[in-house]
């Protein structure tokens, strides 16, 4: 997978995090997953078709997500309710349209699904045709990893 | 000799959303994410606005609309929402009432539709992020 596709995911995750959490957030290293690999505890997903197509995870523990809707929301949210998964599914949103806005203007053009949340544990994620990289972004509510597995359409 | 002087109180503002009679504006918002409905909600009724109903699709906000005729002062209308967009229901609230105050809720990557939404007559919009001081700007240069 070319590394063009991932940057903006990762830039994106970097402004939109650090403007709604007002917090410090950090760039960990890029790595390439083996084909199969835990996924954290609450996951939003976003797929892409077009001249590319794949998805996008955007993939932290529970206590992360918690935290993170609690700091976006500005009041304590304790459980992984309605409100914290709207709030998860619209931070996806968010950083997958400003990664789209700049995939768009190098020239590449696909669609977008809406995100969807899920969550629980023990769970893994295997992609069998295309190879993911991943970014762990590291915020003071822990971390977050983007997942991104996109190839071009033959 | 100690003189009583009566100076205005510049720590006390009028909040921005009441009127200059002291009635509150009145607000629908019109948005499919919880979040954002909540987030636009605590924001306006901090500066004492009315959040005078919610929607969660294009077609609930054009009924509410109606519904509200004529004690809705502005609405926010996100642009992706399912059963009808934001830019349909836009246009269909115009046609009701050509003078409606919609202030359109975009994602960035959407200028295609922020453009023609405001060339059907949406008086504002706002790019997410939404914060404070970005949605009482919008809101308050569309009131005025």
């Amino acid at each position: 997978m070319r590394v063009e596709y991932i940057n903006p995911f990762v830039e994106a995750a970097f402004n939109i995090l650090t403007e709604v959490l007002k917090t410090e957030v950090k760039r960990g290293e890029l790595y390439l997953k083996s084909s199969s690999m835990p996924v954290l505890g609450i996951t939003a997903i976003v797929g892409l078709a077009g001249d590319v197509e794949g998805r996008v995870l955007f993939d932290m523990a529970e206590k992360t997500a918690l935290e993170v809707a609690s700091a976006m929301n500005g009041e304590k949210i304790d459980k992984n309710d309605e409100l914290a998964k709207a709030t998860i599914t619209e931070l996806a949103n968010m950083i997958t349209a400003q990664a789209v806005t700049k995939l768009h203007e190098i020239g590449f053009q696909f669609d977008l699904t809406p995100p969807a949340i899920f969550s629980g544990s023990n769970m893994e994620v295997t992609d069998v045709a295309i190879e993911a990289l991943i970014v762990p972004i590291q915020t003071t509510f822990g971390k977050i990893e983007i997942n991104v597995a996109i190839r071009e359409k033959k | 000799m100690k003189t009583k002087m009566d100076f205005p109180n510049i720590n006390q503002r009028k909040p921005e959303g009441l009127r200059e009679d002291g009635k509150a504006f009145r607000v629908l918002i019109v948005d499919d994410s919880m979040f954002v409905t909540k987030q636009i909600g605590q924001i306006l009724t901090s500066e004492g606005f009315e959040i005078a109903a919610t929607a969660s699709n294009g077609e609930e906000g054009l009924e509410k609309y109606k519904e509200l005729y004529p004690k809705v002062d502005l609405v926010t209308m996100d642009i992706t929402m399912p059963i009808m967009d934001g830019v349909a229901a836009l246009e269909k609230i115009i046609e009701f009432d050509k003078n409606a105050n919609i202030i359109m809720i975009s994602a960035l990557g959407k200028q295609d539709l922020v453009k023609k939404s405001l060339l059907l007559g949406a008086k504002n919009y706002i790019v997410k992020p939404l914060d404070r001081k970005k949605v009482l700007e919008r809101v308050m240069m569309t009131l005025k």
